[in-house]
């Protein structure tokens, strides 16, 4: 009984609740207003919120996660803007549906369906999550370790980009986070003998600049760009069309769900990934996808929403993050003195159990939301990007202040705002650097745990990975991205499926 | 699966890093040359740790990350190198215009004068700044909405998320004293 009462902490207290339902709207904008991304706000909200409680402060990140990852696709479906990340592949059916008046029914079917992959993923993250706990206590420090390896390779291989760049985004990242001075040994590491460095660097600094000023600066390009507005006919659609699309929406969000909790890949690449699926399995479409299939508009927009529950699970049970958002709650967690993995979910289930019951509650706004409020919705998009960049940047440079009351922060909040930049320009992922920050203390810590265990002897280290079922599979499944990249298994493809392998 | 490409793969996300895959950007094989280098720094920096003392050592995790920089970095340069320059785009106008330069010199010029102007008159400042660049609309508009959104702003912080950021020359403290009190009805102490 007491599962219940966690779960319904946040209907039973009014605040909590207001809060979830403010993040949630607030998540819908932020999500729909091109520029401002989920991972943007939820990275300047830690610097607000830390002086607050962990339950406040973690409700108003919970709705601005579920709604910011549904409300990229209105600005998608109606001006072939995807507002966030995640709602790329909602921007490839949902326009040509705009522009044939069918707006309003294209809104409609990407809320309901939202909703549905929502609850799935909270459904399998409230099954789950206890089990994998129970299990990850029987995980060595190696497989902690190898487990934050594939994460941030994961990234790199399932994206468009390339897989090189992505890793040498999480080695970056690592390298950051090893910054100052060694936990273990004290030793000085990459300071090079500056006394700013040694306390680090701050890792919300970090998340700041690559999210917030980076995203501003590219945006500067498009100041220029109009909004076009549509007309918006009925949202509410028919319960017959819901129950067509439900076998396919199953489908799409068990994939949401799956690659929401892989470490580190999150609602974007499950998107084009559902998206991809649905285009493969959808034989007879009312209309091509490209040109307004109600199946591309499914399939995303279920995806990406139930990867935010699929994404909680690692998180909340290993304290390894499924996406960039999480990584940054997972550092929400540490500023309140908590410390995510298998233990935070035996101490204290009722955490647990109330960011179950906070999704749940984002879930029902984001529906609310999303089936009202249109008239309002269309006067805030058009906001004008003459206005938004300097607000963003403005917001930047208050967040990184904030925390440590320090401009040094400010500078590094800048750098890194720069060469983000740079790096979006040269197609090198943002994603893996803050996961290999955010992972760069557990990949180390648990490496000497685990090389000081075997006596330092590498051949016992590899002997252990090799009788452990788990290490083996992890190991295996680090090895098998390697090779997934290079032309041996393109030719390996070439021979099984007999025709010529697709280049990612 | 068909590359997807929203922003003129100005990279917007993981799922879509942005960069092209099959030219070379202008000033990509500099950033790639510069990256290789930065890392071949940090490489032996990290050397300088603890050296080859012990596979446990504080410094073998920071040798192992910055070993995979250098050679992810130097495959990449490689990579870079013998792609095809794309001659539509140049550094001025698709990778560095001057709005964006102009803009990163703004911010850390805010960064200067944040702590001994204070954050009232250093972000009125900006934003009255950018809002009337990026515009290119009258004074009143500007003002209106860059002094306008700014009010909105600082309520927000300082009242609902209790951050204090540098007075500066304005006093702040007093001012907010002074209206609480209004409200409050009291005498001020």
């Amino acid at each position: 009984m007491s599962v219940l009462a966690d779960v319904l902490t946040v209907v039973t207290q009014p605040q909590l609740l207001l809060l979830v339902g403010l993040g949630t709207f607030a998540g819908v904008y932020v999500g729909a207003i091109p520029g401002l991304s989920v991972t943007m706000a939820v990275s300047i909200l830690i610097s607000f919120t830390f002086s607050w409680d962990v339950y406040p402060a973690i409700s108003l990140m919970i709705g601005i996660y579920m709604g910011g990852v549904y409300g990229g696709s209105r600005t998608a479906i109606l001006l072939n803007i995807p507002g966030a990340p995640s709602a790329i592949a909602t921007a490839l059916d949902g326009y040509p549906m705009a522009l044939r008046g069918e707006a309003g029914t294209a809104i409609g079917v990407t809320t309901v369906m939202s909703f549905i992959g929502g609850f799935i993923g909270i459904g399998v993250l409230a099954l789950a999550a206890p089990l994998v706990s129970d299990f990850a206590l029987r995980f060595q420090p190696r497989d902690y370790m190898l487990l934050a390896v594939l994460g941030i390779l994961l990234v790199g291989s399932l994206s468009q980009g390339s897989l090189l760049k992505g890793i040498f985004a999480g080695a970056l990242g690592i390298a950051i986070g090893a910054v100052g001075r060694d936990p273990l040994t004290f030793a000085e590491r990459f300071t090079f003998d500056f006394q700013i460095l040694e306390g680090g660097i701050s890792f919300i600094a970090v998340m700041i600049g690559m999210f917030g000023v980076s995203e501003a600066l590219g945006q500067l390009h498009h100041v220029d760009k109009d909004a076009v507005r549509q007309k918006i006919s009925r949202i509410v659609p028919s319960l017959s069309t819901v129950r067509k699309h439900l076998p396919l929406s199953l489908q799409t969000s068990s994939i949401g769900v799956v690659i929401g909790a892989l470490p580190g890949t999150g609602g974007d690449i499950a998107a084009l990934m559902a998206y991809d699926h649905a285009k493969r399995v959808t034989k007879n479409p009312e209309r091509p996808f490209g040109e307004g299939a109600m199946e591309g508009l499914v399939a995303p927009e279920t995806a990406n929403n139930a990867a935010v529950g699929g994404a909680f699970i690692p998180m909340m049970t290993l304290g390894i993050p499924g996406d960039a958002v999480t990584a940054i709650m997972i550092g929400a967690l540490f500023i309140h003195g908590l410390n995510p993995g298998p233990m935070l979910m035996i101490d204290q289930p009722d955490m647990f159990w109330f960011i179950v019951g906070a999704l749940v509650m984002a879930n029902c706004f984001m529906l609310l939301f999303g089936l009202t409020g249109i008239r309002l919705f269309t006067r805030i998009v058009e906001m004008p990007r003459s206005v938004l960049i300097p607000m963003i940047m403005l917001l930047s440079i208050v967040g990184a202040y904030a925390v440590n009351n320090s401009v040094t922060d400010v500078y590094w909040m800048l750098g890194f705002g720069v060469f983000g930049y740079f790096m979006r320009h040269y197609g090198y992922p943002l994603g893996p650097v803050i996961l290999g920050v955010i992972l760069s203390r557990l990949l180390d810590d648990n490496w000497r745990r685990a090389i000081i265990s075997e006596r330092e002897d590498l051949g016992r280290f590899f002997e252990g990975i090799v009788t452990s079922p788990l290490s083996l599979v992890l190991f295996v499944s680090v090895i098998l991205i390697f090779v997934s990249q290079t032309p041996v298994w393109a030719k390996a493809k070439a021979r099984v499926f007999g025709r010529k392998g697709e280049q990612q | 699966m068909q590359p997807i490409d929203p922003e003129h793969h100005d990279g917007t996300s993981d799922a879509t890093p942005g960069g092209a895959p099959d030219r070379r950007r202008p000033g990509e094989l500099a950033f790639a040359g510069a990256l290789l280098a930065a890392s071949l720094g940090l490489l032996y920096s990290a050397y300088g740790i603890s050296g080859f003392e012990a596979l446990s050592a504080p410094g073998s995790v920071p040798m192992a990350t910055t070993l995979v920089m250098v050679v992810t970095a130097a495959l990449v340069l490689l990579r870079t190198a013998r792609l095809p320059l794309d001659r539509a785009e140049t550094l001025a106008k698709d990778i560095l215009p001057l709005t964006v330069v102009l803009f990163a010199v703004a911010l850390v010029l805010y960064g200067v004068l944040l702590r001994p102007l204070g954050f009232l008159p250093t972000s009125a400042l900006f934003l009255v700044g950018a809002v009337k660049y990026l515009s290119r609309r009258g004074w009143a508009w500007t003002l209106a909405v860059s002094l306008g959104s700014l009010i909105v702003i600082w309520l927000i912080f300082r009242i609902v998320f209790s951050v204090l950021m540098p007075a500066g020359i304005l006093p702040e403290a007093e001012v907010i004293q002074l209206f609480r009190d209004l409200l409050q009805g009291d005498a001020p102490q």
